[in-house]
């Protein structure tokens, strides 16, 4: 969004480095449960990279946006105030979820968010595979809520900050569960595995940012199973590491889908991931439906599991 | 952007470049091993579930497969310690290009161009008139 005179990523950028290498040397040392494959941490960590650059050609227009709806806030909150942080905290998490919802479950915003998704890894260089394309997707009109309210926007900028820092440590294997109490409230490694597996019962489950609440509150929570070991990656993964192709792949899905079939635009670009006019292609929806991983089963196994 | 910024991303390239330098040193990629007829088969159901394999063709090398099934030839392919997997009709696979014992196919996927099998012949030699249709 904009930088605020605090900007937790900066700040933790020298642990992102560290803590990468200690789970490379663990691992190295049969300590911790980690793979890396070279090509595959040289995409993640290009990626993350380039993201830094790719945010600043939008940075101007999402600052000068946020600016203007605070100007027409209805209310003035106050950054001192020790409510207003806990309220921009469930408000920021909340915002995260529904724009990560959107990000899964809509073809435009997936093809930015897609791109973190691609590797068939899931370790601490994967949180770093970051979108270039996300503030063009223009999902970061849904934070201007929050300035509308009252919120300064530097208080924004930090939470989601901090959002996004919470949110790196939870890429690893090396965690297995945390504390049941923890698991209940926090997103975790475990949650997070589920979101980046291609198993189709984990499809489109446990958007959470911070808060694994929202998920059990909106239906789309889905604890790991011992029984359903994760695969990570895409429904169809991506055959290259050129980083060109992992980025703008999905974009350029969609223009070459829309040329060809013009008449179905508006469902090729604003359909779900997976949707075709002729249903030769397959929705997550349809690929639960097909193996019997539907929602019904989930609750059934979460159920199981919490018993 | 200010000089600052530049630094800043330099320094960032330097940590990218000697983490992936450390990440290659570790040699924790996947133990997959190379493909056989049986790990190819399952990578295929796991892919394509429910799909009947009229026959398959595995890369000399394990790095891949590719099997026909009715009008559509399944194509997985290796990608670093991971495979992806594609499909196509079956008379594009028999119409790629096979040279020096590699079959080039064109999987017509931005996310995954070509895949390339080592082979000893191709179209196989053990195709019947029946799997050529």
């Amino acid at each position: 969004m904009m930088k605020a005179a605090i900007d937790p990523v900066t700040l933790a950028t020298p642990f992102f480095i560290l803590s990468v290498i200690l789970e490379i040397v663990l691992a190295r040392m049969g300590k911790a449960d980690a793979r890396y494959e070279t090509k595959d941490t040289a995409v993640s960590l290009g990626m993350g990279l380039i993201s830094s650059v790719a945010g600043l050609l939008t940075a101007g227009a999402v600052f000068a946006a946020t600016l203007w709806v605070y100007e027409h806030r209805l209310f003035t909150i106050p950054m001192t105030a020790i409510w207003a942080w806990v309220a921009i905290f469930l408000l920021e998490d909340l915002t995260y979820y529904v724009f990560h919802r959107v990000s899964h479950e809509r073809r435009f915003w997936w093809a930015a968010h897609v791109n973190h998704h691609s590797s068939q890894h899931y370790n601490l260089s994967t949180a770093l595979r970051q979108t270039w394309t996300g503030g063009v997707a223009g999902t970061w009109a849904l934070w201007l809520p929050l300035a509308f309210l009252g919120f300064p926007p530097a208080m924004i900028a930090i939470q989601k900050g901090v959002s996004l820092v919470y949110q790196y440590w939870i890429h690893t294997e090396a965690i297995k569960k945390t504390p049941r109490w923890f698991e209940a409230v926090f997103n975790t490694p475990s949650h997070h595995r589920v979101h980046h597996a291609r198993n189709a019962i984990y499809l489109d489950r446990n958007y959470a940012g911070i808060l694994i609440v929202w998920d059990r509150m909106f239906g789309t929570f889905q604890p790991e199973l011992d029984a359903e070991p994760c695969r990570y990656g895409l429904v169809k993964n991506v055959a290259t590491f050129n980083i060109l192709r992992v980025v703008f792949h999905e974009w350029i899905g969609i223009v070459q889908d829309v040329v060809r079939n013009p008449r179905h635009a508006l469902g090729y670009i604003f359909g779900p991931p997976g949707w075709s006019h002729d249903g030769s292609r397959e929705t997550s929806t349809m690929i639960k439906a097909r193996v019997g991983a539907e929602p019904a089963k989930a609750a059934a196994e979460d159920a199981r599991e919490a018993a | 952007m200010n000089e600052a910024f530049f630094v800043q991303l330099a320094l960032s390239a330097a940590a990218v470049g000697v983490l992936v330098a450390i990440a290659a040193w570790a040699k924790i990629a996947k133990p997959a091993g190379p493909l056989d007829d049986y790990k190819a088969r399952g990578l295929f159901e796991y892919e394509f579930p429910g799909r009947k394999l009229d026959a398959v063709w595995v890369a000399s090398d394990g790095a891949g497969a590719l099997a026909k099934s009715g009008g559509l030839a399944l194509v997985i392919c290796q990608v670093g310690d991971g495979f992806a997997a594609r499909q196509i009709p079956w008379a594009q696979a028999i119409s790629a290009s096979f040279k020096n014992g590699k079959l080039c196919v064109d999987l017509a996927d931005i996310a995954a161009p070509r895949a390339t099998l080592s082979l000893p012949s191709w179209p196989p030699k053990n195709l019947t008139k029946d799997l050529a249709a």
